[in-house]
């Protein structure tokens, strides 16, 4: 059965190639994702981005200010790990470094262009990622060498839990389709490596997690516009990412949408939307105050910002819950295997698009 | 349970042990290894056979490991669990610094008072992989593989193994832990066992599961199709293997000899790509293999499909949680127990604060009628004024269930079943200081 899996795939690798006339007898194509990264725009040139220099006041820098002379643990050391936590505990007390500039990336979320949005790359106006305003100048965020966004990614790859899988169908073709359908998955395989074992090549299967993944299967309607699928927003959208072994988190956006330029053999782009700030404050101390030392971010000071800097969704008392943001995601095209097919014995039902 | 552990620990004592013993009350079987005069074996429900001592303490070694800064734990064949009272944190982890002052000293303990080393006498003779070393007070103690031998105040019975277990370690997060010393378990070359939740788990060299099919007879296998055999890969034995205990050899076909254990024939699953995993056992009439299985845990307790795998929880559907803690001491003493200091734990449930933390973080009420199932999994009367453990009986005090003796907790922050929003809250991802799941199986 595996051989004949293998020599399944090869040939719809090699349809795929073609061109998206494979496209035509399913009218579906899957990807898997493969890395994810904060979108914040950077130059090379660091004192550009962060006149300001980058964040300085991380655990280390602020337990030396607070607890020069040491003093009792439960004082000291655990009164700031308590305080991860407990954030509400304690106002923010050390000062914090914004990224300045005019650059961002992302989505023009509310379809507006206000004084605090940022312009493209490309030079679209009113793009939306608040997100870039605080985490912009923490070196553990500036790519290649960021300590978070390079480990972070690295857990894409390997971890079961992040395996999550877009699968796109009612597709006329690659470049333009008007009305498709997206579907999130979480895949059950690892991704199939290249011939360098560092890439992920197109063409891999992967089973659809019914078992513990259910909730993770999401719904989104969109369009493919010149070859990049934009989907509209769902209102609460979640995206895995575990960015430490057994340590399981979610993103959880409001009104998440996807942005993603397509071909056969792989799929690039965005995925934006409103981060719910408590969610996000989760997702980023699954990492320790250890690792969190890294890029100098104190937890709990970063959390009055992360709330400071919210910009959607306002709670009873008019405090913003949510803040723009976006990812940066690639995946390269897998065969998703259905449950109903995954029961078959011997040749198995791929829906993806392939001979 | 605990009193059939015991029988079967003084069975394999006395050399009636391996296959035969351990095979009738389902244990590990193990080596017969020379040991010292005074030394036996005990069977365990968690850590399967461990050395003991003649009252039935389970034997510890503390293996020197690689913290974030630093190394603590015994060097080969020298011991650095001393008589004295530790004061100060040595700053192992990253990022605080060493030299914070340690809780409760009016009442904290040395090492060796916690952990008393096993000491021979002077006359005492090596034995096999038994050496002696000399401490610094010049007193001798026993060391197996050049590791100094220590017993835990923590246990009270023969067979409890409640000092420490190396079930949860991971890397240099965790802290140095002591670890209960055992004979090497009966294996042909090629096996290994791996300890989880649910039991003894029989792998191969590179930790890949090892399953058994309900369609094998006794010592036959019956997986002969092409079908099967694109699933199953048996698990081949040379040509010089012989039989010997709970293992013996299924010929396949001529000069195709597979390896059994408890007569049924073994595999390895096509499909699995990782180690340890379970995914073979959903093939209908596939299974795991286990030398032993795992301590059962309470009738009441359910298990709950989350998004991350099966969590063990309480009656009503609750992921319960563990608390593990090491302080950071040179010591590496334990903080997770209800006799030691309270600040680690209060510092991660309720940010100091008590009533927040019982509040957030509930103890495991038992039933009137439920009753302990053995040392892994028991009932313990804990006073909730103090969060001290109290007197069977005890005015005011609460019956809580207890894993390894330390009670354990659900989270206010899961509202239904399957959530398991606790799990890794704490230093180090819980692993330090805080509170972790009870995962069955992950993704």
């Amino acid at each position: 059965m595996w051989a004949a899996l293998a020599v399944t795939s090869l040939t719809a690798s090699m349809a795929l190639a073609d061109g998206s006339q494979s496209i035509a007898a399913t009218r579906t194509i899957g990807y898997v994702t493969t890395d994810l990264h904060w979108a914040f725009y950077q130059t090379a040139d660091v004192d550009k981005d962060c006149p300001q220099g980058l964040a300085g006041y991380g655990p280390r820098e602020t337990f030396k200010a607070l607890y020069p002379n040491g003093g009792p643990v439960a004082n000291t050391q655990l009164a700031r790990e308590s305080l991860k936590f407990f954030p509400n505990d304690k106002q923010m007390q050390f000062p914090y470094i914004f990224a300045k500039g005019n650059i961002g990336v992302g989505v023009n979320l509310d379809g507006k262009v206000g004084p605090n949005d940022y312009v493209s790359p490309t030079g679209e106006k009113g793009i939306d990622n608040a997100l870039q305003k605080v985490l912009g100048c923490n070196a553990q965020f500036r790519q290649p060498e960021g300590q978070l966004q390079l480990f972070g990614n690295k857990f894409v790859r390997t971890s079961t839990w992040n395996r999550t899988l877009i699968e796109i169908s009612n597709v006329d073709d690659l470049s333009n389709s008007d009305d498709v359908a997206v579907t999130i998955y979480r895949g059950r395989d690892p991704v199939l490596l290249d011939a360098t074992g560092e890439g992920v090549a197109p063409g891999g299967t992967q089973r659809i997690d019914m078992r513990w993944g259910k909730p993770i299967i999401q719904h989104l309607k969109g369009k493919i516009v010149d070859g990049v699928l934009i989907t509209e927003p769902i209102k609460e959208g979640i995206y895995p990412w575990a960015i430490y072994n057994d340590v399981p988190t979610l993103l959880n956006w409001r009104d998440m949408r996807l942005k993603l330029t397509l071909t056969p053999e792989r799929a690039d782009g965005l995925i934006a939307g409103y981060m719910d700030v408590e969610s996000y404050y989760t997702w980023l101390t699954a990492w320790s105050t250890h690792h969190l030392s890294y890029g100098r971010l104190d937890p709990a000071e970063f959390y009055w910002t992360l709330r400071k800097m919210a910009d959607a969704y306002p709670n009873e008392k008019g405090e913003m819950t949510a803040i723009s943001s976006a990812l940066t995601v690639n995946l390269v095209q897998a065969f998703i295997t259905h449950p109903e097919a995954d029961a078959m014995e011997g040749g198995r039902k791929v829906t993806d698009a392939r001979h | 349970m605990r009193l059939i552990a015991g029988v079967t620990g003084i069975l394999l004592a006395l050399g009636m042990g391996s296959a035969a013993a351990a095979e009738s009350s389902v244990r590990e079987a193990y080596v017969d290894v020379p040991m010292p005069p005074g030394f036996k074996v005990v069977s365990t429900e968690l850590e399967g056979p461990v050395f003991a001592d003649s009252r039935g303490r389970t034997l510890y070694k503390w293996p020197i490991v690689s913290l974030r800064n630093g190394y603590a734990g015994d060097p080969k064949d020298k011991s650095a669990c001393e008589d004295v009272v530790t004061t100060k944190t040595g700053g192992y982890m990253s990022p605080y610094p060493g030299g914070l002052g340690l809780p409760d000293l009016d009442s904290r303990k040395s090492c060796v008072a916690l952990w008393p080393p096993v000491v021979a006498q002077a006359d005492a003779k090596p034995v096999g992989d038994w050496s002696i070393i000399k401490r610094s007070d010049g007193t001798l103690q026993w060391a197996y593989g050049h590791q100094p031998l220590y017993t835990s105040h923590l246990d009270q019975s023969p067979g409890d193994v409640l000092g420490g277990t190396g079930l949860f370690r991971r890397g240099g997060d965790t802290p140095a832990e002591r670890i209960p010393v055992g004979p090497p378990s009966a294996l042909p070359p090629g096996f290994r066992i791996e300890g989880t939740l649910n039991g003894r788990m029989l792998v191969n060299d590179k930790r890949y599961s090892i399953y058994v099919s309900d369609a094998d007879a006794p010592d036959k296998s019956n997986c002969t199709t092409e079908a099967c055999l694109q699933r199953w890969l048996p698990v081949l034995a040379p040509e010089t293997a012989q039989p010997r205990g709970e293992w013996s050899i299924v010929q396949r076909s001529l000069g195709v000899r597979q390896w059994a254990f408890r007569k049924q024939p073994l595999y390895t699953y096509m499909r699995d790509t990782r180690a340890m995993s379970y995914d073979g056992g959903d093939e209908p009439g596939w299974h795991n293999v286990y030398a032993q299985p795992g301590p059962a845990y309470p009738k009441s307790f359910t298990v709950q499909n989350t998004t991350y795998g099966d969590v063990l929880a309480e009656r009503n559907g609750k992921t319960v949680y563990f608390y593990t803690c090491g302080d950071d001491s040179a010591d590496q003493l334990s903080c997770d127990t209800l006799d030691s200091p309270q600040q680690y734990r209060m510092a991660i449930c309720g940010g100091g604060d008590w009533a927040r933390c019982h509040e957030l973080w509930h103890f495991v009420p038992a039933a009137a009628d439920e009753i302990s199932q053995g040392s892994v999994w028991s009932i313990i009367s804990v006073d909730p004024k103090t969060d001290r453990q109290a007197a069977e009986g005890q005015a005011g005090a609460v019956r809580v269930w207890a894993f390894r003796g330390r009670p354990i907790y659900t989270y206010s922050g899961d509202e239904q079943p399957g959530e398991f929003r606790g799990h890794s809250m704490g230093e180090w991802q819980g692993r330090r200081n805080g509170f972790r799941a009870f995962w069955l199986r992950v993704i």
